[in-house]
């Protein structure tokens, strides 16, 4: 086990985007408000300053015209690497992303590279107002032209975001707007990921997987230490939602015979429900007790006085593995 | 630019492109009655606007379409039996984008024009040639990114060309009940210079286009052109106009063909004679030929 690197995620993602921009004359970055101001979380800090206003372009307040034109700088070989401010604001984009950027490649016969990167700041636990709390990752991983992928540290955000600009097909990052700044969090293994796409085993234990992803990966990871050593829990960081790890899961699960899914978004129709099949068609053998999914019921992010009642607690996970292994 | 008047080659050109794409788009509905094309959104009517407008623009723009631009792909050097492959179910695209120039079609309204500026900027960013045109229909310039797309390239001054079609319905909701002011004011308002023309006479249309090709070239802006076009048929294979059309108006349209038209034109000009007719009229019968076998068995 090693201590969290204390350089906070959105200084991690600022040196990776820097660097990206000064080694690749093809990458730009599009968003609202992050040149002058640096980003509303100030992710971009600095950058415009660096490397121009032409590289670094304020745009305009329209989450459609950020994707659609971007699809159309991506068209021309340039790597436009977009963010949204909000994850609820993203919807006016999805047009953009879904019909267009998710389908042009196989539109043009494979005749075309479509590098092009979303970065979305996703989750609550920010005491935010409406529409600045969403999780709307499972609903991006639907659409099959377009990968998704939410890094829960700064390490794996530097690898995915290196490879995301190479990938010549348009990339949703979902970016834990609760960690950006956050300096002290649960440790976690030392052990590097099979691939930059691949899912990573951040804690081992031999009694329950508890496959996650996002924010509340430390709470998991928070419930794993206060269980220990009675029980022994696995920890997956899924990382890439879309496509799955789902080899990484398997093995796990193949090891411990049990699984339980964490996530901050709701429960229905939601990321834990698809490792969860994928592990009953593929595990169902090894396992000794029902796989579970620990997520908030269907219903609006609510109000932030309300979210400490929405958001899975670390409480609640170590309560459901408990009564996975008793 | 003066409104220099267009050589007898560029007339014969121009009226053996419209030719070409009427018999096409003839052989298309005939394809799709018998079962196989699976749609077909025939451009009857608007011939003259979309062969007259891409040979002005020239061969260098890059053309991001809409999905009726059957005429301007043919033009552009899309083969017949190409253009109709996704009509048959057979590709989203039937062409290479990149060698014509001519993108593959967008069938999500007005969500190319963003793209279309997009890319012109980004071919600024890199010092290549940034001229695009964007054929967008009037029904689409009801969309939110006709509109967004319309201010980013009036606030970035993208060298882009936005030519739309106004041909008077939007499926069956007719251009008065879609919009109160015209398309061209419209675009003034975000800006844009812009002019309204008549879309069925071809050598307007090229006189227009190449005016306006020079203003984003030289300017380093945008500008809308939009042209008044007739819909012969209906929307699609799948719509019967009849239903919520007039049958007058149906009539008018039919009658004011602008292929027709111009055919009458230059055949009184003595530009084109019974044998040049004959000529491409057999040309048009190989073509026609060619997609029946390609795709009728």
């Amino acid at each position: 086990m090693s201590s969290r690197r204390p350089t906070p995620l959105a200084e991690t993602i600022n040196a990776t985007l820097a660097d990206l921009l000064e080694r690749n004359p093809e990458v730009l970055l599009v968003g609202e408000d992050i040149g002058r101001l640096g980003g509303v979380f100030r992710v971009t800090r600095g950058l415009q300053e660096r490397f121009g206003r032409e590289r670094v372009r304020d745009s305009l307040l329209a989450e459609s015209t950020i994707v659609g034109h971007a699809v159309g700088l991506a068209m021309s070989g340039l790597v436009p690497v977009c963010e949204i401010q909000f994850d609820g604001f993203s919807y006016p984009a999805v047009n953009q992303l879904v019909t267009q950027a998710g389908r042009i490649v196989n539109r043009w016969n494979g005749d075309i590279r479509l590098s092009l990167v979303v970065r979305i700041p996703s989750g609550g636990g920010i005491r935010g107002v409406e529409h600045h709390s969403e999780s709307n990752e499972a609903l991006f991983a639907r659409v099959p032209g377009i990968s998704v992928v939410y890094p829960s540290t700064g390490e794996d955000a530097d690898q995915i975001l290196r490879h995301a600009v190479g990938m010549g097909s348009p990339v949703v990052i979902c970016e834990p707007i609760r960690l950006y700044w956050r300096r002290s969090l649960p440790g976690r293994l030392d052990e590097p990921a099979a691939s930059p796409t691949s899912a990573r085993i951040v804690r081992r234990g031999a009694d329950v997987t508890v496959a996650t992803f996002g924010a509340i990966t430390n709470d998991v990871l928070a419930a794993a230490e206060a269980l220990s050593p009675s029980v022994e829990i696995e920890v997956v960081d899924l990382r890439w939602l879309a496509p799955l790890d789902m080899t990484t899961v398997l093995e796990s699960v193949t090891r411990t015979g049990r699984l339980l899914v964490v996530h901050e978004a709701t429960k229905d129709v939601g990321i834990g429900a698809e490792v969860a099949a994928a592990v009953s068609e593929s595990g169902f053998d090894a396992l000794k007790c029902a796989i579970r999914r620990l997520a908030p019921e269907r219903r609006d992010y609510p109000p932030a006085d309300f979210e400490r009642d929405y958001q899975i607690s670390v409480d609640q996970i170590t309560e459901e593995v408990l009564g996975m292994v008793k | 630019m003066q409104a220099t008047s267009l050589s007898d080659d560029l007339k014969r050109s121009i009226l053996r492109h419209m030719l070409i794409a009427r018999g096409v788009d003839e052989e298309a509905r005939q394809l799709q009655k018998q079962g196989a094309l699976d749609l077909w959104l025939s451009c009857q009517g608007q011939e003259a606007a979309q062969v007259g407008s891409v040979l002005a623009v020239g061969p260098e723009a890059t053309i991001f379409p809409s999905y009726r631009e059957h005429a301007a792909a043919l033009t552009r050097g899309v083969p017949a039996d190409e253009l109709i492959a996704q009509w048959a179910g057979r590709t989203f695209c039937g062409w290479d984008p990149w060698d014509r120039r001519f993108f593959p079609y967008t069938l999500v309204l007005a969500a190319q024009t963003l793209h279309g500026v997009g890319y012109s900027m980004g071919r600024r960013m890199q010092k290549l040639d940034d001229f695009v045109v964007v054929y967008v229909g009037d029904g689409a310039t009801s969309e939110g990114d006709m509109s967004e797309a319309m201010n980013l390239a009036a606030v970035e001054s993208a060298s882009v060309l936005f030519i739309c079609q106004n041909n008077g319905w939007a499926i069956s909701k007719p251009t008065g009940e879609q919009m109160l002011t015209t398309v061209a004011e419209r675009a003034r308002g975000f800006g844009i210079e812009s002019s309204l023309i008549p879309g069925d006479d071809p050598e307007l249309v090229h006189r227009e286009c190449v005016r306006a090709a020079d203003h984003v070239r030289n300017r380093r802006a945008p500008y809308l052109i939009e042209m008044q076009v007739g819909r012969i048929h209906g929307h699609s294979t799948s719509d019967a106009q009849e239903l919520y059309r007039g049958e007058e108006d149906i009539l008018r349209t039919a009658a004011a063909d602008p292929v027709a038209a111009y055919t009458g034109r230059l055949t009184e000009l003595n530009v084109v004679d019974a044998e040049w007719l004959r000529g491409v009229e057999s040309e048009v019968r190989d073509l026609r030929e060619q997609l029946m076998k390609r795709y009728a068995s």
